[in-house]
């Protein structure tokens, strides 16, 4: 299920805050838990029984886990931890990588793994992070092993994040999955961040998704320069508001729910460099890998050599877990390159320059990475990018450009203005000097925008959802 | 944030879903959209096996999107709010200078054109009768002008020369020089797709120069108009609502023609039903370019009261139907086919009924998108 459908807003979640509240405290864990499960099964019900398998597995291995620590037998622990993470990555491999592994080695001659052709199940990407963090965790001791599969099941299924994040890692969910405190201003505040959530995924991401749709459409032959950068900028933007809308509608939904989970996005297009932009782009899953693999790795507390293999690895896999294909992973080794340079020189560099120039760096290589992230044929990808640097078969504009650079030019400032923090610094100045203004504000706000977004959805003729690659 | 308030923020957002939910569950759904000119989706058959596949839910998103509370209001309110934002097209649909809307013309799939003129060029092989084709530029063509500035717009005159050469055996009908010569003339409906009476005229010429008849001048007709207020489908598709209806006018009075639709009951029995030049019965709702014959057939037969003149076989759209006023003049009868609903052999059918000349007519945007021209080659 998504959420920016009419279905949803108007139906299940309002059946799920029902169920949710009318049931008593102590109980909550079971209506969210069944009506998670539903969510999941309304997109591909025949994957709830990888879902539950997955669930299971981890469950039995927790408690494995726990067992030998209790024992402290720490071999008989590894071991169950390594069977998790095994398992886990088995499932995710086999779902998300045959294919991929199949059609590489058909590629260059071999045949023996057939392709399966099999549909990807939504989020496995999110949900087997989530629960391999959960075993480790356990291990670590930075979790409890949970005994009550229900409560378990609340933590893998639980339906805010489990199709798009945040990566939320056990441990820190782990006590508000037991006790939650509901309040109304919790509710509030979640009821915001959500109409925020809502509105940059269906105002802004769907609407630029259409113009970047007409540039990824283009053939190589017919694209210009202008056009090419047009596009991307449109991608650019669409990828961070859904995204970021999507984490924030999460975050709103929990909130609404009792739950607090972790930002996922933190105004990235502000950054002064790569380093900075990761630290402030998909929160969560840098924070999974550096925790779970980089510094398990040795991080850079390792001679040179191996600290570069470190940082190799990890924005390799950072790479690949965005989808199963070979430009995924080159995106990937694309920043560990930028970040190993800024690591050892260039951001010496950078910071003796004036910070508009670290801006326009920043902002150049990243919208040539998602150059490399959108454009999935390499050829067409090498013609996207050919474009962009001048060499378009197109040449630099023309008409249709201006057609849709005139179309989209309020969408466009619109959408770059709300990259940045300003406005919300100005919300909270006002919040201290006039909070009469912003009572009277914030009501007409969230009607306006829960309308908008209403009025968009219904008559919805575009509203992809982009991480089925995930 | 206050205790208070924030109980009223809760309170606020939880109504407004609560008003919602119980609006859509308390009114009934509707079957059919009048103003968007479609039956709109009901409520899916929950089955295991709908449920197993994964049926139940896409049909279940459509369905709750077509029958939203006040649906029509939603859609105009979002046409509304892309113009407000700039945006110069809704729904694949541009907004354009003199009141008009026009549908987007995208470059076609140059295998489906080539394939359909592929089928054109062998039922006109199978044929001995004299065979015409023509293809009838769109509003996007020939209203170009009117287009936003730097509009995507691909060329239909392409589509219209590769048709030229493509089916040798037929004899071309040069529809495009002669729509594009009286172009600033209203050719089309500016908030539908079909062209108008007048437009059909100018094609009647064409059709008439190919043929070698001499066809009736403009000035010998005298100009009716049946409607003031007709609302197309391209006004229908765009949510736009802001623009003035079109008029309907006719051109040539209904003298006794009679019009007979065939077609097959369940049971594969003919069924003959009645049909007219002008139903004038469709003026009373909104889709009324069905007045022109009473709208979709699978095979119509027009016979006119020139008992002794050629019978005429068109495999066509629905731009014909306000074509035949102006070819009952010219023709003992009119055989109509429809290759979305009529399966049989046209070939056959040709030879069964002493057709005397054939000809196929299609818009150039139905033509290049129809997925059903196979059945014409049989």
């Amino acid at each position: 299920m998504i959420f920016s459908t009419i279905y949803f807003l108007f139906l299940y979640f309002p059946i799920v805050l029902i169920l949710y509240y009318i049931t008593p405290l102590k109980w909550r864990n079971i209506p969210l838990f069944i009506v998670s499960l539903v969510f999941y099964g309304w997109g591909e019900p025949v994957y709830l029984f990888v879902m539950l398998a997955s669930i299971t597995i981890n469950y039995l291995l927790g408690l494995v886990v726990d067992r030998y620590k209790r024992r402290d037998d720490d071999k008989g622990a590894r071991m169950a931890v390594a069977a998790s993470v095994v398992i886990n990555l088995a499932i995710l491999f086999f779902f998300k990588y045959w294919d991929f592994i199949a059609g590489s080695l058909e590629a260059v001659g071999l045949t023996f793994m057939p392709k399966l052709g099999l549909e990807l199940p939504i989020g496995i990407s999110f949900y087997t992070f989530q629960t391999m963090s959960y075993t480790v965790d356990v291990y670590r001791g930075d979790g409890h092993c949970q005994r009550n599969p229900i409560t378990f099941g609340t933590f893998v299924t639980l339906f805010p994040q489990l199709i798009a994040g945040p990566i939320i890692q056990y441990k820190d969910l782990d006590k508000q999955l037991e006790k939650r405190t509901h309040s109304a201003e919790g509710f509030a505040s979640g009821v915001q961040v959500f109409v925020i959530g809502m509105a940059k995924k269906v105002l802004l991401a769907n609407n630029l998704g259409m113009l970047w749709d007409v540039y990824k459409a283009t053939p190589v032959a017919e694209l210009t320069t202008a056009g090419a950068w047009l596009g991307i900028l449109a991608f650019s933007l669409q990828l961070y508001f859904d995204f970021s809308g999507y984490s924030d509608m999460a975050v709103g939904m929990g909130r609404m729910l009792g739950f607090s989970f972790m930002r996922n996005f933190n105004y990235p297009y502000i950054s002064k460099s790569v380093t900075e932009f990761w630290r402030r782009w998909h929160i969560s899953l840098g924070n999974w890998f550096r925790d779970y693999v980089y510094i398990p790795l040795g991080g850079n507390r390792v001679s040179k050599g191996r600290h570069l293999v470190n940082l190799l690895v990890v924005w390799a896999l950072t790479g690949i877990w965005h989808g199963a294909s070979w430009n995924f992973l080159f995106w990937g080794l694309y920043f560990a390159v930028l970040i190993i340079a800024e690591k050892f020189f260039l951001l010496r560099w950078l910071e003796k320059l004036p910070s508009f120039v670290q801006h326009l760096y920043t902002v150049f290589v990243v919208l040539v990475s998602w150059a490399i992230f959108a454009v999935e044929d390499f050829g067409q990808m090498r013609g996207y990018l050919a474009a962009m640097f001048g060499f378009a078969g197109g040449g630099a504009m023309n008409a249709s450009f201006g057609y849709y650079f005139r179309s989209y030019l309020p969408t466009l400032v619109l959408a770059i203005l709300a990259c940045v923090p300003l406005w919300n610094g100005l919300w909270q100045r006002l919040e201290e000097k006039k909070p009469v203004v912003l009572r009277v504000a914030l009501p007409v706000l969230l009607l306006g925008g829960l309308l908008l977004c209403t009025s968009y959805l219904v008559d919805a003729t575009y509203n992809p959802f982009l991480y089925f690659r995930f | 944030m206050s205790k208070k308030y924030a109980i009223f923020i809760t309170a606020l957002f939880c109504s407004f879903l609560a008003v919602f939910l119980a609006a859509n569950a308390l009114t009934p759904d509707q079957e059919f959209s009048e103003l968007e000119n479609r039956t709109l989706a009901q409520r899916p058959e929950l089955t295991l096996k709908s449920l197993a596949s994964g049926a139940f839910m896409k049909d279940f998103e459509t369905y709750t999107t077509d029958q939203f509370v006040g649906r029509d209001a939603w859609v105009g309110a979002k046409a509304r709010l892309e113009a407000l934002m700039g945006k110069q097209e809704n729904n694949g649909v541009y907004f354009c200078d003199q009141d008009t809307l026009i549908t987007r013309f995208d470059t076609p799939d140059a295998q489906q054109v080539a394939t359909n003129l592929g089928y054109v060029e062998q039922l006109a092989q199978k044929t001995d009768v004299p065979f015409y084709f023509g293809l009838i530029p769109g509003a996007a063509e020939v209203w170009a002008d009117r287009l936003p500035e730097g509009a995507p717009n691909a060329s239909q005159k392409d589509v219209i020369d590769q048709a030229a050469s493509a089916v040798p055996s037929a004899q071309q009908v040069d529809l495009y020089s002669v729509l594009m010569a009286h172009k600033d003339e209203d050719l089309y409906y500016r908030t539908d797709h079909h062209w108008t009476s007048l437009g059909a005229y100018y094609g009647y010429t064409a059709l008439m120069e190919a043929m070698g008849i001499t066809p009736v001048p403009l000035s010998d007709y005298e100009k009716t108009t049946v409607s003031t207020q007709f609302y197309g489908t391209v006004f229908s598709s765009s949510g736009v609502r802001w623009v003035q209806p079109d008029q309907i006018d006719i051109y040539v009075p209904d003298t006794g023609v009679s019009v007979v639709s065939h077609t097959y009951d369940q049971k594969g029995n003919p069924v003959e039903e009645p049909r007219a030049l002008y139903d004038y019965s469709y003026l009373d709702v909104k889709d009324k370019y069905s007045f022109f014959l009473g709208g979709n057939q699978a095979l119509g037969v027009v016979t006119t009261s020139h008992t002794d003149a050629p019978k005429l076989l068109i495999v066509r759209d629905s731009y014909t139907d306000s074509l035949i006023p102006f070819l009952t003049a010219h023709f003992s009868e009119i055989h109509l086919v429809d290759p979305r609903y009529y399966k049989g052999s046209v070939s056959q059918y040709i030879q069964d009924n002493d057709i005397d000349q054939a000809l196929v007519l299609y818009s150039v945007p139905n033509f290049v998108s129809e997925k059903q021209l196979v059945w014409i080659s049989q």
